[in-house]
């Protein structure tokens, strides 16, 4: 018997042995599967980008600086581009905030019930509606808006205003749902010990939910930012397109590195300096994606070593 | 003294009071927003979107022009996006969760993983113009479209798969591996079966984030309604609906091309679409509830 | 991922580096391979009593409802032909027909204008049509015509009143094409006849699309822009003569309105049999006589004055 079970107990040894070492390939190959798309897409974007400054011979410095993005002319100042990207992300991020944050301190600390099973999820809906849909009601809506408090100033109702706000509601979800998370993670113990103290809720949420959530709240605040520097074709709908020149107001129409892309795709010839140069703003459009993980690395490792 | 303490009391009683009053005016806020959002869509596009034959009718129909077209490619492109993307989120999130050793290639899978989640759309579609339809020559098609979105769908799975695996409480798995179960075995038999309410409620959410992407279409499978005969049976065909090689247009990239023609009637049919793509999306939101309970219900009734 | 320390972090970012540079190589050459492209239409097997095939066409989306009639009603006849006729924009209708991924690229400028001269010897320009384009103004604006100078003076930024041009006081508000766009190469050539945009001034919006203009010059008040005739609709806006010449198809044939352009379809040099079938349909009596008219596009044979790549106007 002893005998039997020491020969079943080889025979299934092996196969054991083989069957780990396939499900280790087998979900190996799935993330080296998702490295290498990441690598490809990461040295193409490079290559294509780049080859605006060493073959088509357009200094970095004047691409970057240059105030004038005007391709059928054969100017490549990209500025307009980044400081309406940079606008519009600032602005959503300074009106989203607020409202954000109160909501999820209102979701932990007041109405856990209520917030945790109603208003979670109906917030979370709004990531599903799709941009172009954004897009549409801030045409509609926002756009109208604008010409009506602001008159024959606002233009067409397109501009950096109306930008930030779409993108505003679109990132919300994204910033709520991250800052909820941020304070349900503060332990319990720190709010007893305020409440022992004879703090008021206020003054415990305040003074000691906010701060000790603090790295993980900007977490939240950077992955907005991130959203909505990349967001594309509802930002192109309400912004007014004019890459041209400087925006010089929250009213100016402007254009951003997204909805230059969008736009330039489709005019320019495969081959040409102008579709390098469109490259070079995806280019800078991963730099910049790449900089806020960077950034979210940095404070994940502070507020690491912080609680150490 | 006293007297100060009572007034610092009730000071900072009223503060909180007001703050609380303020928080539930934000939540109140949010609320009506979201509430005026998809009141609004349907408000624009419900009536358009009831009328008989815009569902079924073909885009190219001169008298009543419908969707048709447009609903089977989101719903076919999806499918592909998510045969694509599921089984590769599984494999990547089992060996973050389960095999990943200590070392600089799982510290590298996962940068590459965040990086592909923090990418902009726009920029993916990029890539996949130049990648999927010129160097793998797929050409602008459907299959470009679906490994586009796929690249766009795999972080967001492979986070919710992850969490899922890591959701099965530990005593399982020690259970499982103390029984001599090899990891492969306790993925496969305990892991994954314990998992799968949260797995597929998270599949059938990204699905509708899929559903509604169009920026990285546009340059990918195209932004022109596919003649199609579903009576086709010539599968190399691009009228044959169910060519992968054949370019196609989902719904949200039709609204974003309807915006560009002045044709008549144009915004009218935008707006149809757009409430047909927010019931669609609702619907995987509620399905991946219900499905998720449906599954853990049937599960702990074993 | 939070728990990967900086200094690891930055290492990864290293090595991808590295990676990629290592790259460089490998890539640069299947990059090219694209040229090799999907001219395999399937036109080889097309016998000559019936065609059969797959024809792409793509590009300028100003006359992509003009060919897809066309084609639907190609198609209706010759039931083994497949025409997929999709957009993109001039420019995208250029490098896919020039990179072989497209039989047939539309564009509504010269391919002189976005190609290299190597690149347009190898294709062929095929006018299948006519556009006439005109200013048009949001309806509560006043003024009915404006000469080409006073056109100049507004898309330059030298009259921004319409008091300056015989209307009520009130800005006007420019709502400008895309540089890349056709219809804008054609208006700035007819009107600003060489004048140069000033850096300092821009306007309100600059749409991609004729969609968009219709919507935002409806939309809003002393708003001008430019259209082409195939999308022009008294009842969302206003269009205007130029010149004291009204904006008609008869004045477009004439010469006497002047802003007009060539709808091209260019297909390669040695274009396969079905593709040049397609294109013989496109300029036959049949498309030329109802569906271009149809459509809101003049017929090229009507035309008693023709248009070179450099602009040049000269009788026919």
């Amino acid at each position: 018997m002893a005998k039997t079970k020491e020969e079943y107990k080889d025979k299934k040894m092996m196969p054991k042995g083989q069957l780990e070492s396939v499900g280790l390939g087998l979900t190996g190959a799935c993330v080296a599967v998702v490295a290498i798309v990441v690598v490809a897409l990461i040295f193409m974007v490079a290559q294509q980008g780049l080859t605006t400054f060493f073959a088509d011979g357009i200094g970095f410095g004047s691409f970057i600086t240059g105030q004038n993005w005007i391709p059928s002319d054969g100017r490549f100042g990209a500025l307009p581009l980044i400081v309406g990207s940079f606008s519009v992300t600032l602005l959503s991020t300074l009106f989203t905030l607020p409202i954000a944050l109160g909501s999820a301190i209102f979701v932990v600390e007041i109405q856990p019930g209520f917030g945790r099973k109603i208003f979670q999820p109906l917030v979370e809906l709004l990531v599903g509606i799709p941009s172009v849909v954004y897009g549409l009601i801030g045409l509609t809506v926002v756009n109208a808006a604008m010409r009506s408090i602001f008159g024959a100033a606002a233009g067409t109702g397109a501009g950096i205003l109306s930008g930030a706000i779409v993108l505003a509601v679109m990132i919300l979800p994204t910033v709520t749902t991250l800052s909820i998370d941020a304070l349900a993670a503060v332990p319990n113990a720190y709010r007893e010990g305020s409440y022992a103290l004879g703090c008021t809720r206020w003054q415990t949420v305040w003074h000691v939910v906010l701060k000790s959530a603090m790295p993980s709240l900007m977490t939240a605040v950077i992955m907005g930012m991130t959203r909505a520097f990349g967001e594309t074709l509802a930002v192109q709908m309400v912004i007014g397109g004019v890459e041209k020149s400087m925006p010089a107001g929250l009213l100016d129409p402007a254009a951003t590195l997204t909805t230059a892309l969008t736009s330039g795709l489709s005019n320019a010839t495969t081959g040409s300096v102008e579709y390098h140069a469109l490259w070079s703003l995806g280019l800078i459009l991963l730099a910049m994606s790449l900089f806020f993980i960077l950034i979210i690395h940095l404070i994940g490792s502070k507020g690491a070593a912080k609680h150490d | 003294m006293t007297r100060d303490l009572d007034a610092h009391a009730a000071k900072i009683g009223k503060q909180d009071k007001i703050a609380t009053g303020i928080l539930t005016l934000i939540v109140g806020l949010v609320l009506a927003l979201l509430a005026a959002i998809v009141v609004y869509i349907l408000f624009q596009g419900l009536g358009k979107m009831l009328t008989p034959g815009f569902l079924t009718n073909s885009p190219l129909d001169d008298e009543n022009p419908g969707i048709s077209f447009e609903l089977f490619d989101s719903f076919y492109m999806l499918l592909w996006t998510l045969l694509f993307s599921v089984p590769i989120s599984l494999g990547a999130a089992i060996f973050l969760v389960e095999y990943a050793p200590e070392n600089w290639v799982t510290a590298a899978a996962k940068t590459a993983i965040e990086t592909l989640s923090s990418l902009p759309s726009i920029v993916v579609g990029m890539f996949g113009s130049l990648f999927f339809v010129v160097v793998c020559n797929f050409h602008v098609s459907i299959l470009s479209g679906a490994l586009a979105l796929t690249m766009f769908n795999i972080p967001i799975l492979v986070r919710t798969i992850q969490q899922a695996l890591e959701d099965v409480p530990r005593s399982q798995r020690d259970a499982s591996l103390a029984m001599g179960l090899t990891r492969w075995e306790t993925t496969t038999k305990i892991l994954l079966p314990a998992a799968m309410p949260a797995i597929v409620t998270g599949v059938v959410i990204s699905a509708g984030r899929v559903f509604g992407e169009a920026a990285a279409l546009i340059f990918t499978s195209g932004s022109a309604p596919a003649r199609l005969n579903f009576a086709s049976t010539n599968f190399g065909s691009p009228t044959n609906p169910w060519n992968i090689f054949r370019p196609a247009e989902t719904m949200a990239v039709h609204i974003w091309k309807l915006r560009m023609e002045p044709s008549q009637g144009n915004d009218v049919i935008a707006w149809g679409c757009a409430a047909m793509l927010m019931i669609c999306i609702l619907l995987f939101n509620v399905l991946a509830r219900v499905l998720g309970k449906a599954l853990a219900k049937k599960m702990t009734a074993e | 991922m939070q728990d990967i320390s900086r200094r690891k972090f930055l290492g990864l970012m290293g090595s991808a580096a590295v990676l990629a540079g290592l790259g460089v190589a490998g890539c640069g050459g299947s990059g090219s391979s694209s040229d090799s492209g999907s001219a395999d239409a399937g036109a080889g097997d097309s016998g000559s009593s019936s065609l059969s095939g797959t024809i792409v066409c793509s590009g300028a989306t100003s006359f992509q409802a003009l060919v897809e009639d066309a084609a639907n009603k190609f198609m209706d006849a010759n039931p083994d032909v497949s025409i997929s006729v999709t957009g993109g924009g001039s420019g995208q209708g250029l490098s896919d027909v020039k990179d072989g991924k497209a039989q047939i690229g539309r564009s509504d400028v010269f391919a002189e204008a976005k190609l290299e001269a190597a690149d347009v010897e190898k294709l062929v320009d095929n006018q299948v049509a006519v556009v006439g384009m005109g200013p048009i103004v949001n309806s509560n604006v006043d003024v009915d015509d404006l000469s080409t100078e006073q056109l100049k003076g507004i898309f330059t930024g030298e009259i921004t009143d319409w008091s300056e041009v015989g209307g009520t006081a009130g800005p006007i508000q420019v709502i400008n094409r895309k540089p890349g766009s056709g219809t804008r190469a054609t208006f700035e050539a007819a009107v600003l006849q060489g004048a140069t945009v000033p850096d300092s001034w821009k306007p309100v919006a600059e749409e991609d699309s004729s969609g968009t203009v219709v919507e935002k010059v409806q939309q809003t008040e002393g708003s001008i822009s430019y259209l082409a005739f195939s999308y022009y609709d008294d009842s969302k806006f206003k269009a205007l003569s130029v010149d004291g010449v009204a904006p008609t198809a008869e004045n477009v044939e004439s010469g006497d309105f002047k802003i007009w352009a060539y709808e091209h379809c260019y297909t390669p040099a040695d274009a396969d049999e079905v593709t040049k079938a397609f294109i013989d349909y496109m300029l036959s009596d049949e498309v030329q006589g109802e569906l271009v008219e149809k459509d809101g596009f003049i017929p090229v044979s009507g035309m008693k004055v023709q248009k070179d790549a450099d602009g040049n106007i000269s009788n026919k």
